[in-house]
């Protein structure tokens, strides 16, 4: 079982660095190998799909990108959501993007994680009163894209102690290394339409490692980061003026 | 110089170990003081009269968590605010009323006497009802507790709706929970923040129960078709 006390500080004198200087055997040599493991280990796969089932035309509106919340295990992070967002709204071609958090407001309670639409029919169901419909289009918002999905550690495997050596530097030794894994899937709702135009999923895997000989080197793999990218630049083909 | 760093270094791993050790029994301390937005709801056209006690609006919920510390959670200055904006949508006209002191009656049975109202602005005017919150209980969790993800909060209430003369037509328990997922503040613990942030959307779960379940509670509809039937 991995065992990992980074974050508690082990206070118990580690017997190579008992009584001098610290000893760095093979540094450049750990150092090749760190590297050379890295350009094994530290990319990224991503895999990206597509599936459109109607034009969109986005024109002067906006969109708004929101997570669901009523899950107990597995919700989608708010700051994916929120990088899905920037990415959307960034760069050049970026697309107007209502946050989150303004929708939610904007069409309390019925957003909220209790009451929200679970299916896409219990959206159109919402979206179809009255009340909403006319608040949707007052705040500008044609699409509507939903992310379901999470990144999850998995794989971990070696052990890394750290400790206080006699000299009162603290250190770290071993070898730490872990598969990370993002599955994201986002589905787009258009208002005016009252339907869902498509669905769009990324996902990306990689590992992490941390050698450490007193100096912990990380090496992580942007699993979430890169599942991101790709999502925000689906969405941005698929909603743009090009699409 | 190297003196130096090693007596820097040798301080900051004391100190982180300190913070290590002390991190688990801090406790937190927060104050929720918030309103929600006004929900989209059609309001019905009643004269409701709304009753806020002070231990509403007072509320702390206050507790010792066996090696996790003390917490508490102030969430009477958001009582007020809350409902007022729910009930505000919820009804045509809202009317903020206070108790009056109640008169003795011989005649009367203590238990059975309706409580009288009066509005807090203004001269004596006409309520169809009053509807009157108060907390009955609050519970929370910590991820440390539970082995999951989540700051969670629960908030129950008890809302009571009263006729014009102050007799109880019925009342309801209305829950709140709220979670804020551990993974949204990093690695740096930010309890404070996650329990802020639970607490709010326990408020906003409360508020949302009260804006779609109160007009479709029997005693209600009932009470709204006795309303239609006066002159």
């Amino acid at each position: 079982m991995a065992h990992h006390t980074g974050r508690h500080a082990l206070i118990r004198p580690f017997s190579l660095a008992r009584g001098g200087p610290l000893a760095l055997p093979g540094k450049p040599a750990i150092a090749l190998i760190t590297v050379a493991l890295c350009a094994a280990g530290c990319g990224v796969q991503t895999t990206v799909q597509e599936v459109r089932q109607a034009q969109t035309d986005l024109g002067d509106d906006a969109i708004v990108i929101l997570s669901r919340k009523h899950k107990t295990q597995g919700e989608t992070e708010d700051d994916f959501v929120a990088c899905v967002s920037a990415g959307v709204n960034g760069g050049n071609d970026g697309l107007p993007v209502l946050p989150a958090r303004d929708f939610v407001d904007a069409t309390f309670p019925w957003f909220e994680p209790r009451t929200a639409p679970r299916t896409m029919d219990d959206l159109a169901g919402v979206i179809g009163r009255p009340l909403i419909s006319e608040r949707i289009q007052e705040i500008g918002v044609r699409y509507l894209v939903w992310i379901e999905g999470t990144t999850q550690r998995s794989d971990e495997s070696g052990t890394l102690q750290c400790t206080v050596v006699s000299g009162g530097i603290p250190a770290c030794f071993g070898f730490l290394s872990w598969e990370n894994g993002s599955n994201y899937e986002a589905s787009v709702w258009d208002v005016y339409q009252g339907m869902n135009v498509g669905t769009l999923s990324s996902e990306a895997s990689g590992t992490s490692f941390v050698p450490a000989v007193v100096v912990p080197l990380p090496f992580i793999a942007r699993v979430r980061q890169a599942a991101c990218t790709k999502l925000s630049d689906q969405i941005k083909g698929f909603l743009g003026p090009t699409a | 110089m190297l003196r130096d760093f090693r007596r820097l270094a040798r301080l900051a791993a004391v100190g982180f170990a300190a913070a290590a050790a002390m991190g688990c029994q801090s406790g937190a301390s927060v104050t929720v003081d918030i309103s929600v937005p006004r929900p989209l709801v059609q309001p019905l056209d009643v004269d409701m009269g709304v009753y806020f006690d002070d231990t509403l609006k007072n509320y702390v919920h206050e507790e010792e968590l066996e090696e996790y510390g003390d917490y508490r959670i102030d969430i009477g200055a958001s009582q007020v605010p809350v409902f007022a904006q729910v009930f505000d949508a919820m009804f045509d006209r809202v009317i903020p009323v206070i108790q009056e002191p109640a008169v003795e009656d011989p005649t009367t049975p203590a238990a059975s006497a309706a409580v009288s109202f009066r509005p807090v602005d203004g001269p004596r005017v006409a309520v169809d009802g009053i509807l009157a919150p108060s907390i009955d209980e609050v519970q929370f969790a910590i991820p440390d507790q539970t082995g999951g993800e989540f700051y969670e909060v629960w908030i129950r209430y008890n809302l009571k709706l009263l006729g014009a003369d102050g007799a109880l037509l019925g009342e309801w328990p209305v829950i709140g929970y709220g979670k804020a997922n551990q993974r949204n503040y990093g690695a740096i613990d930010q309890k404070e923040v996650a329990l802020n942030e639970a607490t709010i959307w326990a408020l906003r779960d409360a508020a949302a129960w009260l804006s779609f379940q109160f007009p479709d509670q029997a005693e209600v509809q009932t009470w709204l078709t006795t309303l239609d039937d006066m002159p």
